[in-house]
């Protein structure tokens, strides 16, 4: 039970996805000026990616990885190059699915959410999360802590910038920096800071 | 009644208003099928060659571990009785294996009872399961004895999985030399274990002393025996992961009843 | 000439990465050397050329219902043959940059500009852009690689400009530079750079300080 709660916390944490990994920068720096924005859009990562990563999972062991079709005489039958595809797929799909969920469950949290929830469609993190998953062999029990440790790191780094731009709203920096440029020096120091969990010891 | 000819129907096809559901549907499916033409084409056609590139690249780093091993080159050139050698061993019988040779070892490899369950007491290098058939590297002088042993060993890092291959002289308890295969360990931290100078610190340090136990080990700071190397500053998870590796392989669970097969003439 | 416009605009003046803030997910994890920079530039530049030409061949026909999942489609098996051709040709080259190439399917970049240019213009128009934009994509990555890889290593391509402290030279490698925080740094500092140059660029603060007065605090 350790490992998983040790992988929860790599995943979040040590092996966060846009400050370590560089992954979903797009969306995260481009939606982190307010923190109302930040939440819903990390909220929707956070389901997006505990529902796909598991899914994606189920889909690549049974039928795209080599040996998955050895129950039906194919052992030879690799078919793990269209894993992109796959997995791309499923994501639509699944964000399909949230959004139609949150429009009749929650309809409020669905008008804020706006546009953002299609934009997870093609969301470099989402779709990171499923290729490392493949990559590390993960399991089924592996596969959903990792797929919710790295929304939640996601959701946490994206949350900590927005509110810090909120603040800087008010401050006097060259024209330069304004907006972009200092959103990058930003999530440099918030990197530094989280590489400092790389030496946190594990049971 | 209009001649099916495709071309025709293809013309048709176009021409429909493209919000109609035939259009949608047929636009669809002739996309995805030249698209999965295409994929699965380059795929097939490219496997070939990538599967010469991981076989090239594995001849690679074996020449690299053989050319830092000091001396090791004259020894090759020199008398015509050594050759390098590989050849498949079953680590359970600590022998080599009668039926399996290098191309037949992944297919068996697939089979999941050629592999043993570790329990955790037993796993000190994190690896699940070891496989119980193994492609080592032999180099036999003109008597036929072993001079040099090349052993794959692989556990599990501080970033991911770590590979590596060991190289064993003598009385098979004195290291030739260590190279790294593949690591995902943080670059100028753990990432350091591929550095040649940490490397070569390997050469000539004892594996096991006279009670017969492993004590090949990163030290926890400077190395003070024979049995240890420097550790890598700032990287204790990776040191430790490394000392767990090399202790899991030349123990009782890894090559440890080979290495000692080779020491007493038999194998 | 408005070829040439096309062209040039997204180097400098609409650069995807710095101004349109697109793109830059895959392309911080690979410029620790600039070899590897190079490579993932060639293979954003060739996916998005090739892509924006596809697009716009079919765009007459290609019913809006489906527009986005076929666009992915084709870009998704763009990427899987660029994958495998590295993979076959340049094998540590794919190995280095592993996950990465595939994600140039999610790459903002290549379906921005075939959602916003290749749908509504011809093939050539469209390629001419997608290659401008692939052009500004890969100087920025080529600058941060070269920087990373020159402080972080002493080397460029490989080959040793700075002597290090381990040969036998006088350059300590700044390992700083190697990690994920530095990427960031130079980036912003590379927007920094460009806005301060062109000053069009610059976005406006939502709040104007109002200028302290005299003898305000009554």
């Amino acid at each position: 039970m350790s490992d998983l709660g040790a992988l929860f916390i790599r995943s979040a944490f040590i092996e966060n996805m846009p400050l370590t990994l560089f992954l979903g920068l797009c969306t995260f720096l481009a939606l982190s000026r307010r923190p109302g924005t930040a939440v819903g859009l990390g909220v929707a990562v956070i389901a997006v990616m505990g529902v796909t990563v598991p899914l994606n999972h189920l889909i690549y062991r049974f039928v795209l990885a080599p040996g998955a079709w050895t129950w039906a005489g194919l052992p030879d039958l690799d078919l793990s190059y269209l894993r992109l595809l796959t997995f791309i797929g499923v994501i639509s799909a699944a964000v399909q699915l949230v959004e139609m969920i949150l429009d009749r469950t929650f309809p409020a949290l669905f008008t804020t959410f706006g546009v953002f929830l299609s934009l997870l469609a093609v969301h470099c993190a989402i779709l990171g999360g499923s290729l490392f998953m493949a990559d590390r062999n993960y399991g089924l029990a592996e596969s959903t802590v990792f797929g919710l440790g790295a929304g939640t790191g996601f959701a946490v780094a994206v949350i900590m910038l927005s509110a810090i731009r909120r603040r800087l709203a008010y401050a006097d920096m060259p024209d330069g920096l304004q907006g972009l440029g200092i959103a990058f020096i930003l999530t440099g120091m918030m990197s530094l800071g989280f590489a400092t969990f790389a030496q946190v010891a594990q049971p | 009644m209009a001649e099916m000819n495709p071309l025709r129907l293809w013309r048709q096809m176009l021409a429909l208003p493209n919000e109609s559901k035939n259009k949608t549907i047929a636009i669809a499916f002739v996309i995805s099928a030249i698209c999965a033409v295409m994929v699965t084409g380059a795929t097939v056609i490219l496997r070939p060659i990538q599967a010469q590139n991981r076989a090239m690249e594995q001849q690679a780093r074996l020449e690299a571990l053989l050319a830092e091993i000091p001396g090791l080159s004259q020894l090759l050139a020199g008398s015509d009785g050594t050759s390098l050698t590989t050849v498949v061993v079953d680590l359970q019988r600590a022998r080599a294996s009668p039926n399996v040779t290098p191309e037949t070892l992944p297919t068996e490899l697939a089979d999941s009872r050629n592999w043993t369950q570790l329990t955790p007491q037993e796993d000190i290098a994190n690896l699940g399961s070891r496989a119980d058939l193994k492609q080592i590297y032999l180099l036999r002088n003109a008597e036929g004895s072993v001079e040099l042993v090349i052993l794959p060993i692989s556990g599990t890092g501080y970033g991911g999985p770590i590979e590596a291959m060991i190289a064993i002289e003598g009385e098979m308890n004195t290291v030739a030399g260590l190279t790294i295969l593949s690591h995902n360990e943080t670059p100028g931290l753990g990432g350091r274990i591929d550095e040649t100078a940490w490397r070569q610190q390997f050469a000539s340090k004892q594996i096991r002393d006279e009670t017969g136990s492993v004590r090949l080990a990163v030290a926890r700071g400077a190395a003070a025996t024979e049995f240890e190397v420097d550790a890598i500053t700032g990287a204790t998870r990776t040191n430790s992961a490394m000392t767990r590796m090399l202790q899991f392989w030349l123990g009782p669970l890894g090559y440890g009843p080979l290495l000692d097969a080779i020491r007493r003439g038999d194998f | 000439m408005k070829l040439w416009g096309t062209l040039t605009d997204p180097i400098l003046r609409q650069n995807p990465v710095t101004l349109q803030i697109l793109g830059i997910c895959s392309a911080l994890a690979v410029t620790t050397t600039l070899a590897a920079a190079i490579t993932m530039s060639l293979a954003l530049t060739a996916v998005v050329v090739s892509a924006s030409g596809i697009i716009s061949a079919i765009r007459k026909h290609l019913p809006s219902s489906i527009r986005l999942i076929m666009q992915i489609i084709i870009v998704a098996s763009l990427v899987i043959v660029i994958d495998q051709v590295l993979q076959a040709f340049f094998y540590e080259m794919s190995q280095r940059l592993s996950v990465f190439v595939s994600l140039i399917a999610t790459n903002c970049v290549v379906l921005g500009r075939t959602e916003s240019f290749a749908l509504h213009n011809r093939p050539l128009p469209a390629m001419t852009d997608a290659l401008g934009n692939g052009l500004g994509y890969s100087l920025v990555l080529i600058i941060l690689g070269s920087v990373r890889e020159l402080f972080g290593h002493g080397t460029l391509l490989g080959y040793s400009i700075f002597r290090t402290a381990e040969q036998g030279g006088w350059f300590e490698p700044m390992n700083l530079m190697l990690l994920a925080p530095s990427a960031f740094f130079l980036l912003g500092g590379l927007v920094w750079a460009i806005r301060s140059w062109r000053s069009e660029q610059v976005e406006v603060s939502e709040y104007v300080l109002a200028p302290s007065r005299e003898g305000a605090n009554e």
